[in-house]
Order: C-alpha cells, then structure tokens, then sequence
C-alpha cells in the first residue's frame, strides 16, 4: 500500500465534523448575497493608498533633485 | 471533474444562486473539516468558511470553465489558513505565551470522538506539525491527489509526497496501539 492509501484508510475513522444548520444558512445566505460584485472594494483601498504615497515620495525625491542639480 | 460540478461551475458563471447552494452544499462540510483541524477552533474555522465561499461568490462569475472547484476552494482556504496563522504569531509575540490546554481538556474535535480510537487518531493528527497535517488531511481525508495538493499549496508534487511520507511515519508513531496493524508491521 501506498502512503496514499495508507492515509486514506486511516483518515476515514476520523470523527464527521459539520457546521450547525444555523451557522451554515446564515454563511450561505451572506455570501450569496455577493454573487457576481467581485472582491470588495475596501480591499483595493490599502494598495491604491500605498501607490500614492510611492509616487508622493519618488515626486518630492525628483523634485529635490533637480533642486540639487539646478 | 463530473458532470454535476460542471454544472455548478457553469451555474456560478452565469451569476446562479442556485449553482451556489449546491457547490456550498456539497463542499461545506469538507472545507469546515479542513479549516477546523487546521486552525483547531470553532469560531475561526467558521470565519474563515465564510470568507472562502464569499470569495467564490464574488469570483463566481469570472471562473474558468474547467475550474475544478474543489481545488479552487481548498487552495482558497489554505491562504485564509496561512494569513491566520501569520496574523497568530504576531499577536502571540506581542501578548507573551497564553495559557496551555490542561492535558485533560478535550478540543472542540476531540468532543466529537465517540471511542478511544477515534480519540487517539484526531489527537495524533492534531500532533503533526501544520505542514503535514495539511498534506494528510488533503489526501488522506479529501482524497485529492498529491499533484493537485501541490498545486493547491504551491509545492512540488516530490515535496508533497514527502511530507505525506512523514505524516505517515509520525501519525503511526503517535497512535502507538491504535495504529492499524500493518502500519505497526511496516
């Protein structure tokens, strides 16, 4: 036998776990709320904030430059 | 992939609700067995359910048509895992060690035992370290194959069936007496 199948065999005593009814409706019904709307939008917040203060920086450090070199 | 997954899949591409009950359906138990001896505790397993299904909820109309959505669920919910078990250890370094389990005080996992035995199996699965507890779990109980247990981690195929080999060899080592009599000869 493989450890494959050694693992299958074995995996199969483990103890059946679920989510109580209520729990797995109230799961279900939330996230099918979302059907189709794509990720959330607070989640594109956090990397739009980073790239513009990575712009802000390489601006002011362009800025000082020519500063330097003028 | 079957022809009922296909429909699912087909279903949740066109914005189906009804595709989404049955695949949440089908995989709910499977994931939440996965996410709950992962992170070992109720309420997280039950979060990190619900952000799986709700990120294939917003996916659902942008999948492949040959997605495989078992695969796409379990690789979803071992990045929910991975960015949990970061987010521990950090809160654990800034709060000091918490309190140990007593010895005698059962997991949430453990209650669900109805003999010795299965007491005995969730405890040594429990003892793995995480990496191949996943890889056991993935296998041995989702019955997924080790290629697409490596591509749902991000591994090589070879460094799966490594750590299947060294699940193996410490599942039977802890099981002792409840290990199945040809592991014990092997």
């Amino acid at each position: 036998m493989t450890d494959e199948d050694d693992l299958h065999a074995l995996s199969r005593e483990l103890p059946a776990v679920d989510l109580d009814s209520t729990t797995a409706e109230r799961i279900a019904r939330r996230a099918r709320h979302d059907i189709g709307k794509g990720p959330p939008r607070r989640r594109l917040i956090l990397p739009i904030l980073a790239a513009l203060l990575a712009l802000g920086y390489a601006a002011w450090g362009i800025i000082k430059l020519i500063e330097l070199l003028g | 992939m079957d022809a009922d997954e296909r429909a699912w899949v087909d279903g949740l591409r066109r914005g189906d609700s009804a595709a989404f009950d049955a695949a949440f359906a089908a995989y709910r138990r499977r994931v939440y067995g996965y996410l709950i001896r992962m992170v070992r505790r109720r309420d997280v397993a039950e979060d990190l359910l619900q952000e799986t299904f709700l990120r294939l909820a917003q996916h659902a109309t942008r999948l492949a048509a040959d997605t495989r959505l078992g695969a796409w669920l379990f690789t979803v919910a071992h990045r929910l895992v991975v960015s949990w078990s970061r987010a521990q250890a950090v809160r654990a370094q800034l709060a000091g060690d918490l309190p140990a389990r007593t010895a005698d005080e059962r997991s949430p996992l453990e209650a669900l035992a109805d003999s010795q035995a299965q007491l005995a199996l969730e405890r040594a699965f429990a003892a793995l370290a995480p990496a191949y507890r996943e890889v056991a779990l993935l296998v041995g109980l989702e019955g997924l194959a080790p290629t697409e247990v490596a591509q749902i981690l991000g591994h090589s195929p070879e460094a799966v069936r490594q750590r299947l080999a060294r699940a193996r060899t410490q599942l039977a080592a802890a099981l002792g007496e409840h290990a199945p009599a040809a592991w014990r000869t092997s």
